[in-house]
């Protein structure tokens, strides 16, 4: 049971982090809080007393999303049902909608955030792939003084390891950046013991963008969670077929090619299995979003 | 510490009140509002009973910090049927029989409320997909999606209002008919109360101290800091027992809490009644007990091996029942057979996981008697031992059976309704205890795992001729209901077949794990699994239909069961013949139909779990997103 004995709910970065000054050594950071409650439970961190909990979700620019620049930048308490009721950051994000249509459920994406999900860095996050495909960076700040300083770093730097991040103990997690891909097809596969509420055994995101006349790759990006420590992108497998042909032949070697580096805990074989069947049928999915016109029929029957 | 004022509105009306900081918006609703409708049934947002809409959207509110809820607008299932007149789709539960227990279907109703908001003209699939949160462990979900269906239908025109009416059956005539149950509309406007939800003035809150160890002997166990805590009415441990302090189904082994050792990681040691149940809680984290742990056992082989620990000193070989039962001769039957198979099978321990958490209350009333309200199985056979480990006539006894959020025979031992009596005795107020989820899974028992060796011997044309069976249980800590659970496995466990030799042994063992109980069907699962999965293999090996090789063995009107029963009427045959055209059987052994089966992936069998129906195009969903299972 989580208990504490102040609850606050900050209107502004400032009074943010004036109280975790206030407060410091004796606070949380909670967002969405759909991950603060579970974790204050028998099995876990069991009875969980903490002195005060800050509530972040209420300030503005953590709310804030905007497309400039090639760029998207979402505040960090942005929730995970916005990649599905947000046409703009859809179109953007273009495998964003169907990694939340897997992301936990109706009910809690509406509440969990992005940033609550990155900040986890649960190595099974679905968000997270996603992300590192859209080459994502993290904005962190904290108070100096007077003023709030600010830096960024690449997404793949700021999660370590499972449960471990970059962020220090006076920084909040604001913002994530992302390249905007617009024109992109894309794909998100996931596999747990259900639908609802399950952590990935394995989990794929894939964007891949096609030439003009639909048949070459022009570019593409894939990432990979629940086979590791750690999500990562699959720069061999995009190195392979950047700029060449989208035929089954070539989708197919690529598919074998991850399959030797499963490196997770338990279940390797099932994982292997299941991550080649994904790499088919995210990267089909995939340049079908993008308008690919003519795929190999056998191919796109398996697995699209 | 500082508490809130949260405002905010509740089913249309202003509310404005203290909160403390650390509730859930769940807390707030249910507790400070008496807003019982919408459940605890997991804490953790996994099972929906809890889903609330707050300014319009659905949320699980055992996630959500009252805080959040502050200016907001929120809807609990209360709020569906304000003026008293059930929504479409609460009537189409209640058409539909989707409401079982009834503990799941507020968050469900909820849930399906927000999925037609969300799209008026969802089908089977996007439904599925938006219900996802919320887990139901009755129905299946067929008649819950059913049930969905038909409200959409309803508003969209397409069905007339009347589908929701009820059939008029005829007097008597209800068999086969779909008659709507009684109980539902109180179960889909979430206006009935379980024991959990029940309050009664000056109520007092419980929470049980539970062992840490599997088996450990109590050196010394101290209440005092707790007993002087500010709020604590009252604290027992077995020395408050003033009878004869014992329960079970059969045997009555079990304290009603650890008397001199523990048994078993989550056994009952202490408990504290209290104003609020945190300070229940931190009392009874301020009792101290020392413990001298002991050797354990963990497997039922290993309790049954020389010099094991023993668990229970009536029981030095540590076996709770063993049933044996012979007929003819099985080394007889053995010689007369072509062939002999020998196999063994193991089945595992599982959690009912019904979704309302154990939960009671107890009082002492006007008349001195002893009254208990909680969601128990067996509330007769409970009075007569409560009377007993309380020293009370029958008559000062009384127990009330509040309605069950889901049993399946996890609910027939009377694990808790001890401390509740115990604790009103002594602080002559009402006390009550709700389980969390996770003591509900520690605690209570499990389906017995169990290891099946079964050697059966069959002619050539399939007839079977012996069986030699011998299953052993792990009953756990204590005997519950395992001596039924052997009974009834040695009686159903070789299967409705004539079996002319047999040599039957079931064996129900002590060891330091969770108790063992009644799960639905008792005792016949694990065994039947054994003999069902054995005649398939047999079938394989002798070239013979499935279906068949059962046929052949079936009991008959007038056959005599291996107890002795003459069964007058059999239904086996038909049974098997609507199994055999349901399925689209196609004839034949395993081992002879070839690769491609083409009784699977029919049309009318149910497809692959599938995600993504929001985005089906035509009701086609584009690029099939089928769980790889």
């Amino acid at each position: 049971m989580l208990t504490c004995d102040d609850y606050i709910t900050p209107a502004s970065l400032e009074a943010a982090f004036a109280a975790m000054e206030t407060h410091c050594g004796r606070y949380r950071i909670v967002a969405g809080a759909t991950d603060t409650f579970p974790w204050a439970r028998e099995g876990r961190a069991g009875d969980v007393h903490v002195p005060v909990l800050i509530d972040v979700a209420k300030i503005p620019e953590l709310n804030a999303r905007e497309i400039a620049e090639g760029r998207v930048r979402m505040g960090a308490a942005t929730p995970i049902q916005r990649f599905l009721d947000d046409a703009r950051l859809a179109a953007a994000m273009p495998c964003m909608p169907r990694c939340a249509v897997w992301f936990a459920d109706d009910q809690i994406r509406a509440q969990a955030t992005i940033g609550g999900n990155v900040v986890n860095a649960s190595p099974a996050a679905d968000g997270t792939p996603p992300l590192i495909a859209h080459n994502a960076q993290v904005e962190l700040a904290r108070r100096d003084g007077s003023k709030i300083a600010r830096r960024t770093l690449p997404l793949t730097d700021f999660i370590t390891g499972p449960g471990r991040t970059q962020l220090a103990g006076d920084e909040l997690l604001v913002a994530v950046t992302c390249d905007a891909l617009d024109g992109y097809g894309g794909s998100f596969e996931k596999v747990g013991h259900r639908r609802s509420l399950v952590i990935s055994l394995v989990c794929l995101a894939v964007l891949v963008k096609l030439d003009r006349a639909r048949r070459v790759i022009e570019d593409v990006r894939l990432a990979i969670g629940g086979i590791g420590p750690v999500p990562y992108r699959l720069t061999d497998v995009e190195d392979f077929l950047r700029g060449g042909d989208l035929s089954a032949e070539r989708l197919e070697r690529a598919a074998e090619m991850p399959v030797s580096r499963i490196a997770s805990r338990t279940r390797q074989d099932y994982r292997r299995e299941v991550t080649r069947g994904f790499m088919l049928r995210g990267l089909v999915n995939a340049a079908r979003a993008a308008g690919a016109s003519a795929l190999a029929g056998e191919l796109e029957a398996a697995y699209a | 510490m500082p508490d809130l004022r949260i405002e905010a509105v509740v089913n249309g009306r202003k509310v404005a009140r203290a909160a403390r900081p650390h509730q859930r918006l769940l807390d707030f609703v249910r507790d400070d509002l008496n807003l019982t409708g919408n459940k605890e049934g997991c804490g953790a947002g996994e099972c929906g009973t809890c889903s609330v809409f707050v300014d319009g959207v659905l949320m699980k509110s055992c996630l959500m910090p009252v805080a959040k809820a502050q200016g907001a607008n929120i809807e609990t299932v209360e709020g569906l049927a304000q003026k008293g007149e059930l929504t479409v789709l609460q009537k189409a539960f209640h058409k539909a029989g989707a409401s079982q227990c009834g503990y799941c279907i507020p968050g469900m109703v909820m849930a399906a409320t927000a999925a037609l908001r969300a799209n008026p003209h969802a089908d089977r699939e996007e439904i599925k997909e938006r219900l996802g949160g919320n887990i139901c462990r009755c129905t299946g979900y067929q008649k819950i999606f059913d049930a969905v269906e038909m409200a959409r239908d309803v508003q969209n025109g397409r069905l007339p209002e009347s589908a929701l009416d009820e059939i008029d059956a005829g007097e008597g005539d209800y068999i086969g008919k779909n008659i709507r149950r009684i109980d539902a509309p109180s179960k889909v406007s979430g206006l009935l109360r379980y024991a959990g939800d029940m309050v009664m003035p000056g109520m007092l809150h419980v929470h049980v101290l539970r062992s840490p160890h599997a088996h450990a002997k109590i050196v010394s166990l101290d209440t005092s800091a707790a007993e002087a805590m500010d709020g604590v009415e009252g604290v027992i441990t077995c020395d408050d027992v003033p009878g004869v302090d014992g329960f079970g189904v059969f045997v009555h082994d079990q304290p009603v809490m650890a008397r001199g050792k523990v048994r078993y990681v989550g056994e009952a040691v202490a408990a504290v009644a209290a104003e609020d149940p945190l300070i229940a809680r931190r009392a009874a984290e301020a009792i101290k007990v020392v413990y001298e742990p002991l050797p354990a056992v963990f497997t039922a082989e290993d309790a049954l091996s020389v010099g094991a620990p023993v668990l229970h000193d009536y029981a030095p070989d540590n076996i709770t029942t063993h049933i044996p039962i012979r007929v003819g001769d099985i080394e007889t039957g053995f010689a007369e057979s072509d062939l002999v198979i020998e196999e063994n099978y193991s089945t595992q321990a599982i959690e009912h996981a019904y979704l309302e958490p154990e939960a009671g209350l107890g009082f002492v009333d006007h008349d001195g008697v002893v009254t208990i309200v909680s969601p128990d199985q067996n509330i007769t056979h409970h009075r007569h031992m409560l009377a007993k480990i309380i020293a009370k006539p029958i008559s000062k006894v009384r127990f009330i059976m509040s309605p069950v959020g889901g049993g399946f025979g996890g609910k027939e031992d009377m694990i808790y309704q001890g401390m509740l009596a115990l604790l009103a005795m002594k602080t002559r107020r009402p006390v009550r205890l709700v389980f969390s989820r996770e003591e509900s899974i520690a605690v209570t028992a499990k389906r017995h795992p169990s290891k099946t060796t079964l050697r059966m011997g069959l002619t050539r044309d399939g007839r079977i001729r012996a069986v030699k069976f011998r299953m052993v249980c792990d009953g756990g800590a204590y005997g519950l209901s395992t001596e039924g659970v052997m009974r009834k496995a040695a009686i159903l466990g070789a299967g409705p077949y004539t079996i002319p030799n047999l040599q039957m042994d079931t064996i129900g063992v002590y060891t330091n794990n969770t108790p063992s109980g009644a799960f639905r069907s008792f005792g016949a699962l694990q065994t039947q699994f054994a003999t069902e999965t054995q005649l398939d293999i047999a079938a394989e090996r002798l070239g013979l239909d499935p279906f068949e090789i059962r046929r052949i063995n079936m009991m008959q009107a007038g056959s005599q069961t291996h107890t002795k029963q003459t069964l007058k009427s059999v239904s086996l045959g038909r049974c098997l013949d609507a199994a055999e055209q349901g399925s689209g059987w196609e004839k034949g052994a395993p081992s002879q139909r070839g690769d491609t089966r083409k009784d699977l992936n029919r049309d009318d069998v149910r497809p692959a779990v599938s995600l993504g129906a929001r985005f089906a195009v035509n009701g086609k969903v584009s690029g099939k997103q089928q769980a790889a299972e």
